[in-house]
């Protein structure tokens, strides 16, 4: 589910920071730029790792912040193609189930990856998985499935200047996971496990 | 910022929460105030996650150790088992063959039902397993019978009552 990225970057110590140890205001100063952002194409940072090399401070003209030019070791979230990984429901539509963990928001089984036999209630708003024997079983939300990651979306969020046309632009999440619960063992743990 | 590798290294969930744990305890230590809020609300978030059950993490006490890690891939050397089905062993650790079927690729071609079986069994022995409902009956039975007097011995009458 995580990966090591490594990362070379400038960071800018303010002279309120001055009192505290070098180490803890680069890694604060990290932290506040990269926690919970999505960097495309690489996933989404958590925070750091470690510190694998800082240079010298340099004052530059102008301001007071000391430069400090750092390695480092980020800690990241992507899970890669194939892996299987749990999820809670968060909710469902006729195109899918949307599934989410504590720290990101942006999975999405279609209903193509419902295993044979998955229909939407809508009258309970979920999806339901009816057996030939009229068993039936119930993708409840806020249960927690186990899912393999079929495919990753990647939306640069870079803003795009003033458009001639007056549409508003599409507010998508910068990183959004497919994923599939066709296999067998897939789906809610509840049901597999004893 | 410059990337300079992509994907130095694969970590487990566990060692993202030894880490998380770590840096909780150090920043403890030094007394310093919140982090920004991002970081705050990730670090929760992703802590949170890993002690969701059912995953491994959720039961207390935690039952992985620094060992487990490389003492697992020693046990499963002999299997060749991937990168990645490896790490996804320590990740959910599969407490029967049809989770284990989940994770591993072709398992009915390149392991007979016998290695299936031994690989759970190494699982269960590096990594432990939620403890069976069974087992907790049991003991809730046993403490029953030994206290000085349970309800059951003082109702002599049967009318549910201790006292006659």
């Amino acid at each position: 589910m995580f990966i090591l990225t490594k990362i070379a970057d400038l960071v800018q110590i303010a002279p309120s920071d001055f009192s505290k140890h070098s180490i803890g205001a680069i890694e604060h100063n990290i932290n506040a730029k990269y926690a919970n952002r999505v960097i495309q194409k690489i996933g989404l940072c958590i925070c750091l790792y470690d510190l694998l090399w800082a240079s010298e401070g340099l004052i530059g003209h102008g301001d007071g912040f000391v430069n400090v030019n750092v390695e480092f070791r980020m800690v990241v979230f992507r899970p890669f193609k194939g892996e299987v990984m749990l999820g809670r429901i968060r909710s469902a539509t006729p195109e899918g189930i949307n599934l989410r963990t504590e720290f990101f928001d942006d999975i999405f089984v279609p209903f193509e990856e419902l295993p044979q036999g998955a229909e939407f209630s809508h009258s309970e708003q979920l999806w339901v998985w009816n057996f030939d024997d009229g068993e039936r079983l119930f993708y409840d939300t806020h249960e927690i499935v186990r899912f393999q990651v079929i495919d990753e979306e990647w939306h640069d969020q870079t803003p795009a200047g003033p458009s001639q046309n007056d549409e508003e632009p599409q507010a998508t999440a910068p990183y959004k996971i497919r994923g599939s619960m066709a296999r067998e063992g897939l789906g809610v743990c509840l049901w597999w496990d004893t | 910022m410059k990337i300079l590798e992509s994907q130095s290294a694969v970590l487990t969930n566990f060692e993202v929460y030894e880490h998380l744990v770590d840096c909780k305890k150090r920043s403890k230590k030094t007394r310093q105030r919140l982090g920004p809020d991002n970081y705050e609300s990730i670090v929760k978030g992703v802590k949170a996650w890993l002690e969701t059950p059912p995953g491994p993490l959720s039961q207390k006490p935690i039952t992985y150790t620094s060992s487990s890690i490389p003492t697992l891939f020693a046990r499963l050397r002999p299997y060749d088992l991937s990168k990645g089905e490896l790490s996804m062993i320590l990740n959910l650790r599969p407490a029967s063959v049809p989770a284990l079927d989940t994770i591993i690729e072709d398992m009915g071609e390149r392991f007979t039902e016998e290695q299936h079986e031994e690989i759970i069994a190494i699982i269960v022995e590096v990594l432990g397993r939620f403890e069976p409902a069974e087992e907790a009956e049991g003991e809730k039975g046993a403490r029953e019978n030994g206290g000085d007097v349970t309800m059951n011995e003082a109702d002599q009458d049967g009318d549910g009552n201790a006292a006659s």
